[in-house]
């Protein structure tokens, strides 16, 4: 075996699991030890984008309409409205700005697939946060779904997991960038210029070289040495972090020149630019303030419009970018608001609710599960997807990490196996995401 | 364990933690005398008990528990080090029993855990789990019965600190003054560790511990814990109208444009705005501070640190004095009544109503109830409530800050949450999975109901409807708050608080995060990881010397100081490497968490700057350059976990930093006298690498001198770290020979200053070379990180 062979495997072992840590790897396989640092290769998709409405969506204002029991104010049940399979409130009236269902799934229900009737199981925000966000509610070491799909598809690139806020756990398997205002892109992209200026470097190019293969050296020589193994993780991320930093380079021509004013429209913008240039993989988007426990529906007549024209905003961007045929979409919120106003004319927390998906791969015009008109939830025959009151399954987050794992095929990938759900195989939802 | 037992699996955590702390004074039962179990084996110790007894049965059947006049009896072997042999002893009696006596053919053991046997905690391990096997292979091997199952490999664990290697007495010198003070060593505490070793360290500590840059730290470490300077709103909005209206803006008779006519106002440009929104802008960060205040203020005056939770006091300046209204009573006890940071001790009035002037606050002695950070406005602002949370944020937030309690840490789960919900009129009160966790949370949440005022602008106002009757009522641990102390339930609270074991301990638990920038190990939870008992012997490890510390602390009367100086001379701290490779994957296991290497803060890797180069670079705490928070910074409010993994965007800005403090520094350096030199003070330009041995040394000793002040290194001229310096160094000016068009200066950008003509010369390519050595020194791990 070769000495350079020896090393590689001996820094791929430091990259490895080590206890519960991992570290994230440079992307040794694209060059040799010896030669100059290469750049990373671009990230070519699928890129996922997970939409969290924080604080808890009213479901019944959007993909599980009621209009019974007092449940909704604004409309009752004969005002329900149809757009293809999907059943939808009708919110056009009472909107002052952003994407009323009605436009919503009037451009997007035929990709978009509802489940209803998901239990969140518990009603508290921060381990429903978690729980939703994981799959997993008794653990705070499991990674989120977006965190561990770019570990698994792309852990060398920059900014693999980017993340605007919610829960946002890593699991330490690749490390999570915050890329809070559009220009600091700019900033970022060109680390050896002066004032970012890539025509005035620092240093001469040879001497730039110089440093890097020292650097680089120097790596290679601690590979071999004896350390603690937290020691030897944080240098190896620290050397991955500097190295396939440079890979963002590539996002200067996609940066946006203006950044709009919505708060999911700035983030889209982010991780559209990062997607398109190859340096991310998965990007955690957020907004907050759902949690209408005054005046529920004043709340989210305005945040739901807000939320759906965030997400219209980043398909049509990304149809300019010409990716858009590369994103899945995951939309969620932690729970759910309850079937009754309470006397601030809010809702409370519920524990059942709804998540949405749609892009590639994903067959739209569906919804999966329900609730009953007291807006609990029906339970599921997992395998043929249909309302089962007796031997259904209550459809809970695990079930649908566990397909969402599927879907991304990571679910066999070293990072997964280390967070298992523990989904026994007749509850999984097979026909759940099946690909188109 | 056939009591009617209310089901055990749904016994949230912080229920159990609460409990299982409570009940650390009570009798313990007496130690039966040990007989097959004289050694416990691996099998008992990390599966049985590990996996099973510990994180289940143990919830139920101990002497407080819900089984306590069970048979089935157990100890809590982490409750006493000193008896968790004999403990575990005990244990291991207690299962061997209960598995070796049958009924109906079948172990008792098995029989109950799954249910049966009228067992009071009903199923507690489902027949294809884990844990059940786990324990269907105990009653095997118990009963001497034939066991197919794989062998169970007897790992023989080392003392856990047995082959780590201790950082050096002035290595740690140097992490402790950059990372409590943000300067290097003195050459007075450098020979005074050199003479004295670790034993030195308390004394030097106790230097540092007086310096005003460890208050800094303190406020900055602390204010990562509470976040108290991320509460919503101007930080004026503190001080409620009602109370405080007519002086919480009281700053607005200082403005230069008060009196001006529209045409005649100054611009915002003007030195005397400038002046003026200084001032404003200083208010409202002392504001901000005085909760930090209160913890720097104890800390420096060796108070006790239950004070947090029991002061009868706040921290004001001049400038926040005179927004509560009290500047006048207080100004001669200020050294400058015009420094908005100079904090003092005060007791605010019992608040009145600033129209009326009536007093409308109950306090028997006209007071307001200071209950040290519990009743500052900045808390109770920062950790707002409403109708439907009443106060519970607060509680969940006091568990965690002063008993280092995560109630939402592990919820429990319900077969079906909204069914509970719907089915009862007031689920926390009669819903049993609720009611486990709510009647210990909603008894301090009434604690805190006269700070009800939820829109935010006002802080004390009791609801206007009377508290809550749906609701467990106000008192802590099954003690009612009676209705003549409910004036003062907060400091009640507080001092309860105090005699708490928990509170010493989660004290610790925040001085380690001071100190390593993370969290204490949680205890592990996946019982099929194959690393369990490895993961779970290291959190016990860490567990023993933070209760350890812990029981210091509270003998010093919790003397914040005594914990800083336990915690760097303990092994945890000083851990720095392996005297032998380990391949063993569980010994690699158990020391997966040890060692410090901890990604600088923002704010620290400034300080260090500062420290090193005489000046920050700026750029990481400016809050309008925004790098701090691409930078894993915090901004206390939305974003409240610092990032401590780089990602490519840190990697990113560590490039930048690196290319721009060595631009900034390297030609600059040079072109002052040598004595004044940080970076070079024995080299000059002129010397080439390969123009002489004697150059080569010089050279080789210039590098081993940038070793140590930027890396903490004490390298020798010949260490293999000094040769691949040098060979950059070299390696660079040799290149440059064989360039072409080269100038022979100093690029623009880098040079020593903007009044030098011509640039600084270059001609060898050698001030350039420099300075590609220090960028690389920058970037390099024992640099960037702690």
């Amino acid at each position: 075996m070769s000495k350079s062979t020896t090393q590689r495997r001996n820094f791929l072992k430091l990259c490895g699991t080590s206890g519960l840590g991992f570290a994230a790897p440079v992307n040794w396989a694209s060059k040799s030890f010896g030669q100059n640092v290469t750049e990373t290769a671009p990230y070519d998709g699928p890129y996922y984008v997970v939409f969290n409405a924080a604080g808890g969506w009213d479901t019944t204002y959007m993909m599980d309409p009621k209009g019974v029991n007092e449940i909704n104010r604004l409309y009752q049940e004969g005002d329900i409205l149809t757009q293809g399979n999907h059943r939808l409130a009708p919110i056009g009236k009472h909107i002052q700005g952003g994407m009323s269902n009605e436009d919503f799934f009037k451009n997007y229900g035929d990709q978009l697939l509802v489940l209803n009737g998901l239990d969140y199981s518990v009603n508290n925000h921060s381990p429903c946060s978690r729980y939703m966000a994981t799959g997993k509610l008794d653990s705070l070491a499991y990674p989120t779904f977006a965190a561990l799909v770019a570990a698994c598809n792309g852990s060398e690139v920059p900014l693999a997991f980017l993340t605007f806020g919610n829960y946002s756990a890593t699991g330490n398997v690749v490390p999570m960038a915050r890329v809070p205002y559009l220009n600091s892109l700019n900033r970022l992209a060109n680390a050896d210029g002066v004032q970012g200026n890539a025509r005035s470097p620092y240093h001469d190019d040879f001497a730039r070289d110089r440093i890097e293969r020292a650097l680089k050296k120097q790596m290679q020589a601690r590979v071999s040495q004896t350390g603690l193994p937290r020691i030897d993780r944080s240098q190896s991320m620290l050397y991955a972090a500097q190295v396939n930093s440079k890979a963002l380079e590539r996002i200067t021509p996609f940066i946006p020149k203006s950044s709009p004013k919505e708060r999911l429209s700035q983030q889209a913008d982010i991780a559209l630019a990062s997607f398109k240039a190859g340096v991310c993989v998965s990007a955690n988007l957020s907004i907050g303030q759902f949690d209408s426990h005054a005046n529920n529906d004043r709340d989210q007549m305005k945040l739901i419009p807000e939320l759906l024209a965030g997400i219209d905003y980043l398909v049509k961007k990304s149809e300019e970018l010409k990716i858009r045929d590369k994103l899945v979409l995951i939309i969620q919120s932690e729970m759910g608001r309850t079937p009754n106003y309470n006397k601030g004319n809010g809702k409370d927390h519920w524990s059942i609710g709804s998540i949405m998906f749609m892009g590639q791969g994903i067959e739209g015009n569906r919804v999966v599960g329900a609730t009953d008109e007291k807006q609990f939830l029906i339970p599921l025959n997992p395998k043929s997807l249909a309302g089962d009151e007796k031997n259904g399954i209550r459809v809970r987050p695990e079930h649908v990490h566990s397909s969402l794992r599927k879907f991304a095929g990571i679910d066999d990938h070293e990072f997964s196996k280390k967070f298992p759900l523990q989904v026994p195989d007749n509850e999984q939802l097979d026909g759940l995401l099946k690909p188109t | 364990m056939s009591r009617a037992v209310p089901n055990c699996r749904l016994i949230f955590v912080a229920v159990f933690l609460w409990f299982h702390t409570a009940t650390a004074q009570e009798p313990q039962p007496k130690i039966l005398p040990p007989s097959t179990c004289l050694a416990v084996d691996n099998y008992f110790a990390d599966e049985v008990w590990g996996k099973v007894g510990e994180r289940t049965c143990l919830k139920c059947h101990n002497a407080k528990g819900d089984a306590s006049e069970s048979e089935f009896l157990l100890l809590d072997p982490a409750m006493d080090s000193k008896k968790r042999a004999a403990a575990m002893r005990q244990n291991c009696e207690a299962f061997q029993r209960i598995a070796l006596s049958k009924e109906n053919d079948q172990s008792r053991l098995l029989s109950k855990v799954t249910g049966g046997l009228d067992h009071g905690g009903g199923e507690v391990l489902k027949k294809d789990s884990t844990a059940y096997r786990i324990l269907k292979r105990y009653v095997h091997r118990t009963q001497g019965l034939k066991d197919d199952n794989p062998t169970i490999d007897d790992y023989e664990a080392p003392p856990f600190f047995a082959g780590i290697e201790m950082i050096s007495p002035p290595r740690l010198l140097r992490r402790i003054t950059l990372s409590l003070t943000g300067r290097l060593p003195t050459p007075k505490e450098q020979a005074t560790i050199e003479n004295g070793g670790l034993s030195a360290m308390d004394s030097i500590l106790d230097g540092l511990m007086q310096e005003e840059s460890f208050y800094e730290r303190l406020r900055e470490a602390f204010n990562d814990i509470l976040l108290t300077d991320g509460f919503d709103g101007n930080a004026e909005t503190a001080f409620s109208y009602t109370h405080f209206h007519k002086t919480r803006l009281w700053y607005q008779s200082r403005d230069p444009n008060k009196n001006r006519k529209p045409d005649e106002k100054l611009s915002y440009s003007t030195p005397e705005m400038r002046a003026y929104y200084k001032l404003v802008n200083d208010y409202r960060a002392a504001m901000r501070r005085e909760p930090l205040e209160l913890v720097a203020y104890i800390v420096r005056n060796d108070r006790p640190f239950t004070e947090i939770v029991t002061a009868d006091y706040i921290m004001v300046s001049p400038f926040t004095s005179r927004g509560y209204g009290i500047f006048d009573e207080l100004k001669d006890q200020f050294k400058d009544t015009e420094n908005a940071f100079e904090f003092i001790p005060a007791k605010l009035p019992a608040l009145t109503d600033d129209s009326s002037g009536k007093v409308v606050q109950e306090s028997k002695t006209g007071t307001y109830p200071h209950a040290g950070i519990l009743s500052t406005f900045q808390y109770l602002k920062r950790y707002p409530t409403t109708e439907t949370n009443r106060n519970r944020l607060r509680v969940r937030m006091y568990f965690e800050h002063f008993l280092g309690v995560d109630i939402l840490q592990l919820a429990p789960r319900t077969s079906d949450a909204a069914a509970v919900t719907a089915k009862y009129e007031t689920p926390t009160m009669q819903a049993a999975s609720c009611v486990v966790c709510h009647k210990v949370m909603d008894p301090i949440a009434g604690l805190f109901q006269d700070y009800y005022a939820l829109d935010g602008n006002g802080i004390y106002k009791p609801r206007k409807e009377g508290w809550y009757k749906d609701m467990f009522g106000p008192g802590l641990e099954g003690t009612p708050l009676t209705p003549d102390a409910k004036w003062r339930a907060l400091p009640w609270l507080g001092q309860q608080t105090a005699k708490d074991p928990r509170f010493a301990i989660a004290m610790v638990k925040h001085v380690w995060y001071v100190l390593t920038g993370r969290r204490p190990l949680l205890p592990p939870e996946d019982i099929d990881d194959p690393m369990f008992a490895a993961h779970r012997r290291a959190y016990r490890v860490q567990r023993d010397e933070i209760e350890q510390i812990a029981t210091r602390f509270a003998k010093s009367k919790f003397n914040l100081k005594v914990v800083f100086k336990e915690l760097v001379k303990s092994r945890f701290y000083r851990a720095d490497g392996l005297s032998t490779s380990v391949n063993n994957p569980r010994r690699l296991a158990e020391l997966h968490d040890i060692g410090v290497g901890r990604l600088l803060t923002p704010e620290q890797l400034e300080r260090k700057l500062a420290a090193i180069f005489g000046s920050k670079w700026g750029r990481l705490t400016n809050r309008e350059n925004k790098l701090g928070i691409l930078y894993g910074g915090i901004d206390s409010k939305e974003i409240t976990e610092r990032n401590t993994q780089p990602s490519g965007a840190m990697g990113a800005i560590q490039r930048i930093m690196a290319n721009d403090i060595a631009c900034q520094n390297v030609a600059t350096d040079f072109s002052l006298p040598k004595k004044n030199r940080r970076l070079f003070p024995n080299i000059e330009p002129s010397i080439v690498p390969g123009s002489s041995v004697k150059a080569d040394k010089q050279i080789r000793l210039a590098i081993v001198h940038l070793h140590q002040l930027l890396l903490g290194r004490f390298d020798k001229p010949d260490d293999p770290e000094v040769k691949r310096t040098f060979d950059l160094f070299a390696g660079v000016v040799s290149d440059a020979k064989s360039q072409k068009g080269l100038q022979p200066l100093e690029s623009y950008s880098c040079q020593s200053g903007r009044e030098v003509t011509p640039r600084d010369a270059d001609p060898d390519y050698t001030i350039r070379a420099w300075r590609a050595v220090v960028t690389y020194l920058l970037r390099q791990h024992e640099f960037l990180y702690e």
